[in-house]
């Protein structure tokens, strides 16, 4: 498990270009273990391809990010993006929830863990013999996955389709089922998007849960700034895809150059166009789409 | 030299059949997502309905051939548009938001009915039709090799030329075909601006048809026999030149005919006859492997 | 569907009579120029020396145009008198397809039923199915005929056991599936002519042919979307019937291959009059030979293969890489996002769905004796495919329906051998316009937290 301050992911010079569209230019940061790091910065300032890169999605163009894990480093952008969750245990969440609709919940948190319970059904040769062992370790998993429902408050809704739970209900169930892949960096993609107050309260909640109990880095990309401001350790401000600030929540606040970019003129809570934005669930392309489409299309 | 000069002209003739036909499933692939199964068989059915329009004339005492060929092109591309507008009416649109398997199956359901249903009211037999337009030019006389150029080839690939051009045109300059283009990008939206997306839909399903409809003709003129099967087989290959071409694009969708029809006539000129439909499988294979945009698609950017 | 409908001021509503009698006429203009050149005018002719001529058949077209017109007005009578009794509002007059699609999703139906029924219903249904097939040789209305077709149905519910396993649980679109079933049936053959071997030999060895041939053709493809997927594995499906039918060294071309051992009941052989030193069943046992006892020995290595499908998908869907496959189905990108290998995963279930076509080739070329390429069309994927999307993807009991359904109603059409595949034709596309996700698009949880009932 690493020290609080030694760095858990380190991104270095990360570069994408689309095209002739440069989504996000020479960024670099670091996000510490035990820690929550925050991405900020007004929509289509290269977020989400940051994250993506950082998941495998897309293969950056320039740059090198690097896991820190418990078995040695991992070169992310030189993985391949189920490997980054298999091997470098990063787990993710997306903006436009994605949940295996027509599966139950507990089903859900069930394939979350499935390189575990792969190996343990002796790649499926034990499991259709039904041994013994396999067994034991599926009823380990059910367990894990109840440990996970019991904290995000889904235990009662475990049998139902993950589909027709209610919308807070599928972001918790998506954190969950990053967490029951054990992971050791957690990736959240505006987890705190369409949640009401009390809602988004209970996810500061769970993060810092997570955070401290767990000991895992939490890295995440919010437009909620009562979320940034309340819960994140550190925070990386984007615009234009270049990084313009990083820092504590306060010394960001004040930065004048976070203030002109992307707080505007007041405090600026929730920008709507961005709210907007968000509940269509444009995610890194959405970037592409800003700037301009005559230079996507 | 002269072989390959002759086997030239009959490929471009041949892609200029597979381009128009590959339109009809571009711009429904482009407008709504599906791969359009009963295309190949609309294409039958105008075959079936120029057949059918040139013996009536034939029967009236209309024997100048051109206008024989003009008369009988109007009425194949109106009635069959009618079928490719029903098709859509009856097994797509209701399916639109369904999930996304559902339109495809529906399509080869229709596919496999349209087959069955031309099977029967026609015959299973093949229809062999006396050639319509005959003659041609010779040119370099080679060593007891002629390379002809005929009229028909002449006109397949004029009417192609002329009927491709006014579709770009109308897809590139008017508000049809803005519509149509603005429905590709995103459907809903197009709603909320007041334009009617069905009937837009709609429309392009008719297009699709009326040029399947030419291809049909300039088929049944071309081999001179056409049966209830044909549609299977040509829907197939043109489907290929579509991804071939980059499907969603209109030059994409011609280029692709052109390719394919020329890939087709060399493989079975040189190589050998049997394999030919492999050729063009294999084709479609491997685009899809290694170029799914095909030559001039769009790249697709995966959206997390 | 019917919710969406509010009538804007520029609809009025549309339910008088002449609005219907309107939406009636226009129905039956449409169907006059659909029917105008198809059925006015048959090509007739040939080989007359005079060329081709046509016949006219106008009776054909008023009979068409009078039947839209009637059936138009019945639909909106009847959906009005409908919406009357549900009390909801539907704007009348707004095309056949979704009219019929409504209308029929309303009414209760066998799927409906079995839908909403408690698992223990299910299960009842599924256990007398199965008692039904195996008691069925011994049916007194049984004759040689009805065995047969139980063969048939058999082995398509085997295909679509099969074939569920990619389409329905994997998602993968195949519509290419038969060229396995042709590589089973080959694989048998060749292997029993050229190398001697016997059935229950070859039967695994067709099978791991199969799911090489399934392995080979899908790591290249499977990361293509749907219906990429779809037209590529018909490709290969094409590609392959045509290699079988121009390879004549091997597979004799068009001709095919006959003379492919039959089985034998553990080494009794089912003959009238069997070789010098062989004993033959039905001496084995004591019986008059009939030729009905080998083909319930067929039904039953048929209905024993299928079960063993059947186990095998009931078992692998509760186990990781079940799941990991529905995961799939459901969205590959979260399945990356949790360090699931997608084409692997894939390859898995495409290489053991065309094992069971493997096995189902074998059985079908010791069951003909004979086979030829024209088998193995791209018809026969149709059809499997559509038993598979029929049943509702994913659901065993839902294959079962399907093919009695399917085989048993379109051998009802025998007589009319052209008319079958009209109605197969159009009843996929009636089915899936009615019921997108199928007959039985209900889907159990694998495994559950709570017991079903208890209120956690």
């Amino acid at each position: 498990m690493p020290a609080p301050d030694r760095p858990l992911l380190t991104v270095e010079h990360l570069t994408m270009r689309f095209g002739g569209l440069v989504a996000v230019h020479d960024v670099s940061f670091t996000a510490a273990g035990r820690r929550i790091t925050a991405i900020i910065g007004p929509n289509g300032a290269g977020k989400t391809t940051v994250f993506n890169c950082i998941t495998g999605f897309y293969s950056p163009t320039v740059g090198r990010i690097v896991l820190h894990g418990g078995r040695g480093d991992f070169l992310l952008e030189r993985m391949e993006g189920y490997l980054i969750a298999q091997k470098a245990r990063v787990a993710r969440t997306f903006q436009n929830i994605r949940l295996f609709p027509r599966m139950s919940v507990l089903e859900n948190l069930l394939v979350a863990q499935h390189n575990a319970l792969m190996r343990a059904s002796g790649m499926s040769v034990l499991g259709l013999l039904g041994a013994a062992g396999f067994r034991h370790a599926e009823r380990e998993a059910v367990d894990h996955a109840r440990y996970w429902l019991d904290r995000t408050a889904l235990a009662d809704v475990a049998d139902i389709d993950a589909g027709t739970l209610p919308y807070g209900a599928q972001r918790r169930l998506e954190i969950a089922r990053a967490m029951c892949t054990r992971p050791a960096l957690l990736c959240l993609d505006e987890p705190a998007a369409g949640l009401n107050h009390a809602e988004s309260r209970d996810l500061n909640h769970l993060l810092r849960f997570i955070r401290d109990e767990h000991e895992i880095g939490v890295l995440l990309i919010e437009h909620d700034m009562s979320v940034v401001m309340e819960i994140s350790d550190h925070v990386v401000v984007l615009d234009y895809g270049r990084k313009i600030a990083e820092g504590s929540p306060e010394a960001v606040r004040h930065s004048p150059d976070v203030i002109r970019a992307y707080l505007g003129e007041e405090e600026g809570e929730a920008l709507p166009p961005e709210v907007t934005a968000d509940l269509k669930g444009e995610g890194g392309a959405g970037a592409a789409h800003e700037r301009g489409p005559a230079e996507t299309q | 030299m002269e072989y390959f000069l002759q086997q030239l002209i009959n490929g471009v003739t041949l892609g200029a059949i597979y381009g128009l036909i590959a339109i009809g499933y571009t711009m429904v692939y482009g407008i709504i997502g599906m791969i359009n199964f009963a295309h190949g068989e609309i294409f039958m059915i105008g075959a079936f309905i120029s057949f059918i329009a040139f013996l009536l004339l034939g029967a009236l005492g209309i024997t100048f051939v051109p206008l024989a060929l003009l008369l009988v092109l109007l009425l194949a591309m109106v009635f069959t548009s009618v079928y490719g507008w029903t098709v859509e009416r009856l097994a797509y649109r209701p399916l639109r938001g369904s999930f996304r398997l559902a339109p495809l199956i529906s399509a080869i359901g229709m596919s496999i009915f349209l087959q069955n249903y031309v099977q029967v009211l026609q015959g299973a037999r093949v229809k062999p039709l006396q050639p319509v337009v005959t003659g041609g030019f010779q040119m370099f006389k080679g060593d007891g090799f002629a390379v002809s150029f005929s009229y028909l080839q002449i006109v397949i690939i004029l009417v192609t030329v002329v009927l491709m051009a006014s579709f770009s045109l109308l897809i590139g300059r008017t508000a049809l075909g803005r519509a149509q283009r603005a429905c590709e990008q995103d459907r809903v939206m197009t709603a909320l601006l007041g334009i009617d997306v069905d009937r837009t839909i709609s429309t392009t399903f008719v297009m699709g048809a009326a040029l399947a409809a030419v291809a049909g003709l300039m088929f049944m003129l071309y081999y001179g026999v056409i049966d209830f099967y044909i549609g299977f087989l040509a829907g197939i290959k043109a489907f290929t030149a579509a991804v071939l071409g980059g499907i969603g694009s209109l030059p994409g969708a011609m280029l692709g005919g052109l390719l394919i029809g020329l890939i087709e006539t060399f493989w079975s000129a040189y190589f050998s006859i049997e394999y030919k439909d492999v050729a063009a499988y294999s084709i479609l294979v491997l685009v899809l492997i290694f170029r799914p945009t095909g030559l001039l698609g769009k790249p697709e950017i995966e959206k997390v | 569907m019917a919710a969406e409908t509010a009538d804007t001021p520029q609809h009025p509503p549309q339910d008088g009579i002449a609005a219907i009698l309107k939406d009636a006429g226009i129905a039956a203009l449409i169907s006059l120029a659909l029917a105008l050149p198809l059925f006015g005018f048959r090509i007739v002719g040939f080989g007359s020396g005079r060329g081709l001529a046509l016949e006219e058949r106008w009776d054909w077209v008023v009979t068409a145009v009078l039947a839209v017109f009637a059936g138009r007005i019945a639909l909106n009578l009847w959906l009005r008198r409908f919406r009357a009794v549900l009390a909801i509002g539907g704007r009348v007059g707004d095309g056949v397809g979704d009219k019929i699609g409504q209308a029929v999703a309303a009414a209760p139906r066998l799927g409906r039923i079995l839908q909403a029924a408690k698992p223990a219903f299910r299960i009842a249904v599924a256990g007398a199915l199965l008692a039904v097939a195996l008691a069925w040789p011994a049916f007194p209305f049984v004759d040689r005929y009805l065995l047969d077709l139980g063969v048939i149905v058999l082995t398509y519910v085997m295909l679509g056991w099969g074939l569920n396993i990619v389409v329905g649980l994997a998602g993968l679109l195949d519509l290419g599936y038969v060229a396995f079933y042709a590589v089973g049936a080959y694989s048998y053959a060749l292997l029993a002519l050229h190398f001697d071997l016997g059935f229950w030999e070859c039967l695994p060895l067709a099978g791991a042919f199969a799911a090489f041939f399934g392995i080979v053709l899908g790591f290249p493809v499977l990361r293509l979307r749907g219906d990429y997927l779809a037209i590529v594995t018909l490709g290969f499906g094409e590609i392959i019937r045509i290699i079988l039918i121009n390879w004549y060294p091997v597979t004799n071309g068009p001709n095919g291959i006959s003379g492919i051992p039959r089985p034998s009941f553990f080494g009794l052989p089912f003959a009238a009059d069997p070789p010098e030193g062989t004993v033959a069943f039905h001496q084995f046992f004591g019986l008059e030979y009939a030729s009905t006892q080998r083909i319930a020995f067929l039904y039953y290595v048929i209905l024993a293969l299928a079960l063993v499908t059947n186990l095998f998908t009931l078992r692998i869907r509760r186990l990781p890489v079940g799941r990991a496959w529905e995961a799939l189905r459901e969205d590959e990108i979260a399945c990356r996002s949790l360090g699931i290998n997608p084409r692997n995963t894939k390859l898995t279930a495409f290489a053991i769905g065309a094992m069971f076509a493997g096995f189902g080739g074998s059985f079908f070329a010791t069951r003909q004796g004979f086979i030829s390429p024209e088998s193995f069309s791209f018809i026969e994927s149709a059809i499997i495919l559509a038993i598979v999307v029929l049943g509702g993807m994913g659901s065993q009991l839902g294959v079962v329906l399907a093919a009695v359904l399917l085989i048993g109603v379109t051998e009802f059409f025998r007589e009319l051998e052209q008319f079958r595949m009209l109605a197969f034709g159009a009843g996929m596309v009636a089915i899936m316009v009615w019921r997108p996700r199928g007959l039985l698009a209900h889907r159990d949880p694998t495994i559950r937290l709570h017991a079903r009932g208890e209120k956690a």
